[in-house]
């Protein structure tokens, strides 16, 4: 670790060769101020504040640019030091505003901090300031440029973070302005780390603008469940109400970033149509009611309904929290019932099981090969996309398999345009030549497959690769061979060493893993199953079962007794249920959300859940008690987390034969933007505005349009036609916001 | 007079590749090219020579060379900087217009020496002529066989490229040279990492000055002690010097170093009829200014004018004459700063306004006493602490205008009208 000694203030330190003073003094505890500088960003040193006295140098040097050197002597605090940096201070300040009392990162200013101790409480600046007209440059970001000190972290963010040259520096001199090329102004999915980095009041976000003081507010250390990072963020709350999300650091997981989803969906928990109260309907007329009262006519109706066990379904989304799961679980086990799901969107339910991920976070910087199967990861995954960018940006080499060729934030060695359909005879060309390359016996299936030079490609990079990894998509959760492609990316991995991230099982997907919140029968699709009752906890059909139509039908029997755990009202449950009781949403209940590193991040809950609302394992274990269930006797959420972390699920894994070959029809895979994929984000006015959460297009190739009789102005299953040469023919790419039935 | 860069102006057709080979041109290359010389014994004629930087830092040319990595593997880059910009300096450009071939054969001693295949030569954007001039003997010494690929298979490779600036002033400043080479906004870099480090697209690069590289040719080929010789001690050589201002002669002046300024100003013409000289720049505008009493007793070389209590420069003598208002001359420098600083670092995008501004006011007839001491403290706050020389660049005329002039500024800021202009 450390080899070189180096003396501060007076003050023998340790670092390593080539270490910025800066990163060592900050190491040691020792102050010096800087606005350029970001530990994560390269190095600008141009607001010149961490000038520092280095012996035996004439002028004053900046600490984030010097490497530290053997015996290297320096001072942050001497006169010719504070002389430096009370100099760049009085520079800074004479053309930004002295108006902090209106804005809004006062209090929470670096330059206000920083000027506290360097500044001067009088200027001697007389001349007129320097004022910049804002352009706006989105729904997410609310610009101030005037206030800007041209530290460039927020261009260096974009260009070096989000891997999108956004943001940039125009002009010369006192005339440079920090503000976006293009029009649509800032649009990456990361883009609001920029407010982060921002050490001034000039990129503010948007929601939050003029709101409340950042010191009035409580920050209250959680967890994002939109994604299978769970990232890790600062809720801040000011009366009850969740008012803003920050990034809170923590390396192994989101080292210092979060995406946007993360970031702004919070906006959804203050949507008005949140579920306040509980109701029942009798004789087709819903009554609000006591929480009493509610849970006495479930109870009665799941009674009077279930007197077999076999008739009894739970089906819950994967955002639950893993003690919301474990208890749901439990109850339906309790009362002998294995119908149990959690895998709403997927086509097929066989061998979902079987790929399971083998790679860190951490291990993903290190690939050298990477192989994308059916995902537009940057969209889907954003923190894991950013690991992988890394390790672009090191020299990995990286192929996809997709169904449209999508903007990625690196560049791709293979891109390799794939229908759904013709997925599982293109990885079995690519398992025949990696097993080819190893020597390795081939099963009979593979003998009339032809490999095509590109195939052959693919395979090499991965065989030949040190460290490579298969990552898996969203895209296969639609594919009725979903099975057969889980069965032969296992294969290729087995045969080539690579590893799996299996991205497809998203949100707290792996938390219901844990809790066994599947029948031992994979298949059987409860959804459509001709049952007696259901618990359907925070579900909205519309939008996460894949063949809605036919779900919203079977839970309307008359015969069937639906009970609905919802956050937010929806007229499809209203047209199903008989009973909806009000559940808290993100950040109102304590849980616990399992990451793709397997990480179990618990959190308590940031703010009450709005009206008489309660958390959602709390209404689950009462509704169990007045059931009669035994074993639920939990007084906090933390008894269930134990219980459910040491939980062991019967597994089975299913034998996969590989069968179907190119069947020749036309499919399409069906994507939401990442702010439709659950209701919190979907509620959150402000992402649906950007360009992202406006995506609403089904692209189809000039011939497939032809096959189909689609002309450009269409709409294909409610959503508009755009025909381009991005997709595989073969193939309709859906990609929207709108909800599957419309 | 014009003995090295200049050596064959006045000849017909002087940037041809006939009229330089007539005067000894590539001979030195011819050399190399068939393996007669090493690259230590041109360092060694170079350090002799004690030839320095001519674009005004004024750094050992030898020694800079010996910096470079010469052994490491990969590409490395000459660069040579004709971005000649500074106001009162018009040298590069005659050298580029008269003697193309020197600065050609230059670089590619230079690739030689530093083992880099490549060089590119970054001219002015406003310098068309002397574009047209250069990439013409570019053509010639390619036509001859001089310049490509495993010359005359000797096994040395070197390239040459003309790049075009823009206009922009900071991109004379070598870093953001390179920046602008490599097509991106010329903005200086920080140091360390040193360009003979991490240059031109990350590569080992050394940056000279034109007229740097086109005196080392007739440095080797006559020997290191000749041109030391010319000279004084510690300024080696010859200069050009570009006399400029209240001068009957404003030119170029090829002539030894440690000559007395009174003898330039003679070679320049001398002042107009009935005036007294006032003030010299002597190296460029961002050189201090000195008052005549010290003008005239010094002579052209880096230690005297240092002495003096400027810097040599680039070379660009700046004569102002008693009809000079020293205040509207500040206020026009630092304009010219102010206009030209790239506005990536806080003291400069912000000091160089700020000095101009106050300035603008003091001209204005807006001026209060208190703003003298303000704009010294202000450039006080500037110097030292930018990224690049052009911070300083803004300062030092300021402070040396005040300090020598103070009484000029008083007045007009107590009248509101120039001490020495009738009209002010």
């Amino acid at each position: 670790m450390a080899d070189i000694e180096i003396e501060i203030d007076g003050k023998v330190v340790f670092g390593n060769s080539g270490e910025s003073v800066i990163s060592i003094a900050d190491r040691e505890g020792i102050d010096i101020p800087r606005f350029c500088y970001h530990k994560k960003l390269s190095v600008a040193a141009n607001c010149r504040m961490c000038l520092v006295d280095i012996k035996g140098n004439p002028k004053p040097q900046p600490a984030c640019s010097t490497p530290a050197s053997p015996g290297m002597k320096l001072f942050t605090k001497n006169a010719k030091a504070k002389a430096a940096q009370k100099a760049v201070m009085e520079f800074l300040l004479i053309n930004h505003p002295l108006d902090c009392p209106i804005c809004d990162q006062g209090g929470e200013c670096e330059l206000q901090d920083v000027a506290m101790e360097y500044g001067s409480d009088v200027s001697k600046f007389n001349e007129g300031k320097r004022v910049i007209l804002d352009k706006g440059i989105g729904a997410l970001i609310h610009t101030d440029m005037t206030r800007c000190i041209h530290c460039t972290r927020c261009v260096r963010f974009g260009a070096e973070v989000a891997g999108v040259v956004e943001m940039g520096g125009t002009g010369r001199g006192e005339d440079i302005r920090i503000e976006p090329f293009l029009s649509e102004g800032i649009q990456s999915e990361l883009s609001g780390n920029m407010i982060d980095v921002c050490p001034v009041g000039a990129l503010t976000s948007k929601p939050f603008r003029y709101q409340v003081r950042s010191w009035q507010m409580n920050s209250i250390k959680s967890i994002a469940r939109h994604d299978l990072v769970g990232s890790n963020i600062f809720t801040q709350a000011h009366k009850g109400k969740v008012k803003r999300v920050v990034a809170r650091d923590n390396e192994t997981v989101n080292e210092t970033w979060i995406s946007d989803r993360d970031r702004f969906s919070y906006e959804g928990l203050e949507n008005k149509k949140r579920c306040l109260v509980p109701k029942i309907k009798v004789n087709n007329a819903w009554r609000e009611v006591s929480w009493q009262e509610a849970l006495d006519y479930a109870v009665s109706g799941i009674k009077k309904n279930n007197m077999e066990a076999s008739k009894f379904g739970t089906l819950s989304s994967k955002n639950a929290t893993l003690e919301e799961l474990y208890l749901l679980q439990k109850l339906s086990r309790g009362l002998g019932s294995d119908n149990l799901d959690y895998r709403l969107d997927f086509a097929n339910l066989a061998a979902t099981n079987i790929l399971k991920t083998n790679i860190s976070l951490a291990e993903l910087e290190k690939v050298d090969q990477v192989l994308i199967v059916g995902s537009y990861l940057r969209l889907e995954q954003p923190m894991i996309n950013h690991r992988i960018r890394k390790a672009s940006l090191n020299g990995a080499s990286i192929s996809v398999i997709n169904a449209q060729n999508f903007e990625f934030n690196y560049s791709t060695s293979n891109s390799l345009l794939t229908a759904p359909q013709k997925t599982v005879a293109t990885l079995s060309a690519i398992l025949k030549s990696v097993l080819g390359q190893s020597n390795k016996k081939q099963p009979d299936y593979l003998n009339s497959v032809s490999v095509e030079p590109v195939h052959k490609d693919i395979a090499d990079n991965l065989v030949n690769a040190e460290n490579a990894v298969l990552i898996l998509g969203e895209h296969i959760n639609g594919n009725p061979n979903s099975d057969q492609i889980f069965q032969l990316i296992k294969d290729i991995s087995e045969a080539s060493q690579a590893k799996i991230l299996n991205v497809g099982l998203t949100s707290n997907s792996l938390a219901a893993e844990q809790v066994g919140f599947r029948s031992v029968n994979d298949t059987n699709d409860i959804l459509t199953a001709d049952l007696k009752s259901f618990l359907m906890f925070d579900i909205y059909p519309d939008y996460d079962c894949i063949n809605s139509e036919s779900v919203i039908k079977n839970l309307s029997r008359e015969d069937a007794f639906v009970v609905s755990f919802n956050s937010f009202e929806d007229d499809t449950v209203l047209q199903y249920s008989n009973v909806v009781l009000p559940i808290a949403s993100f950040y109102e209940t304590s849980g616990t959300h399992i990451n793709i590193d397997n990480i179990c991040q618990s959190f308590s809950a940031s703010v009450k859940s709005p009206g008489d609302s309660k958390p959602g394992w709390k209404v689950v274990k009462v509704l169990a008690d007045l059931l009669e269930i035994q074993g639920f006797d939990f007084a906090d959420s933390s008894e269930v987390t134990d219980e459910a972390l040491t939980f062991k699920p019967a597994n089975s894994l299913a034998e996969v034969k590989i069968s179907n070959f190119d069947t020749s029809e036309v499919s399409s895979i069906w994507q939401y933007t990442p702010y439709a994929i659950d209701a919190v984000v979907r509620h959150s006015s402000s992402l649906q505005e950007t360009l992202i959460g406006q995506i609403n297009v089904a692209t189809v190739s000039k011939a497939t349009a032809k096959l189909l009789k689609l002309s450009q102005g269409d709409t294909f299953k409610g959503v508009p036609v755009e025909i381009n040469n991005s997709v595989a023919e073969g193939c309709v790419f859906i990609h929207t916001y709108q909800p599957r039935k419309c | 007079m014009n003995k090295v860069c200049f050596k064959n102006i006045e000849k017909d057709n002087p940037s041809s590749l006939t009229t330089y080979e007539a005067s000894g041109g590539y001979k030195i290359w011819r050399e190399i090219i068939n393996g007669k010389l090493s690259h230590e014994k041109i360092l060694d004629e170079l350090k002799k020579s004690g030839l320095r930087g001519r674009g005004g830092a004024g750094f050992p040319t030898g020694l800079k060379w010996s910096f470079m990595p010469r052994n490491q593997e990969g590409q490395k880059y000459v660069v040579c900087n004709s971005d000649e910009g500074e106001p009162g300096t018009c040298k590069d450009r005659d050298i580029l217009r008269f003697n193309p071939h020197a600065v050609i054969e230059g670089m590619a001693i230079a690739g030689y020496v530093m083992n880099a295949s490549v060089g590119y030569n970054y001219i002015r954007g406003e310098f068309m002529e002397p574009y047209y001039r250069f990439e013409e003997a570019l053509k010639e010494t390619y036509r001859e066989g001089l310049l490509g690929e495993n010359i005359n298979n000797s096994k040395v490779t070197f390239n040459l490229y003309t790049h075009l600036g823009a206009g922009a002033y900071i991109c004379g400043e070598e870093t953001a040279l390179l920046e602008s080479l490599e097509g991106k906004k010329g903005q200086p870099r920080f140091k360390p990492p040193f360009p003979a480090n991490v240059g031109l697209y990350g590569k080992p690069t050394t940056i000279n000055n034109t007229e740097t590289f086109a005196s080392v040719p007739d440095i080797l080929a006559k020997g290191g002690q000749w041109f030391a010789d010319m000279g004084v001690s510690n300024s080696g050589g010859c200069k050009l010097f570009s006399v400029t201002g209240h001068v009957k002669n404003p030119a170029n002046f090829e002539v030894p170093m440690g000559i007395p300024f009174t003898d330039l100003l003679e070679m320049a013409g001398g002042l107009h009829e009935g005036r007294k000289l006032k003030a010299v720049i002597p190296g460029g505008s961002s050189t201090p200014v000195l008052p005549a009493r010290k003008a005239l007793k010094m002579t052209m070389d880096y230690d005297s004018i240092d002495k003096a209590g400027s810097m040599l420069g680039a070379g660009s003598v700046i004569i102002m004459d008693d009809s000079t208002c020293m205040v509207k001359a500040l206020t026009r420098l630092s304009h010219f700063y102010y206009d030209e600083s790239c506005g990536q670092c806080t003291p400069c995008r912000e000091g160089t306004g700020w000095m101009y501004r106050v300035l603008k006011r003091i001209m204005d007839g807006h001026g209060k006493m208190q703003d003298l001491d303000l704009l010294l403290s202000v450039q006080e706050k500037i110097i030292g602490n930018t990224i690049c020389a052009l911070g300083d660049a803004a300062a030092m005329p300021v402070e040396s205008f005040i300090r020598y002039f103070r009484k000029e500024f008083e007045y007009y800021i107590k009248n509101g009208k120039s001490m020495v202009e009738k009209n002010g």
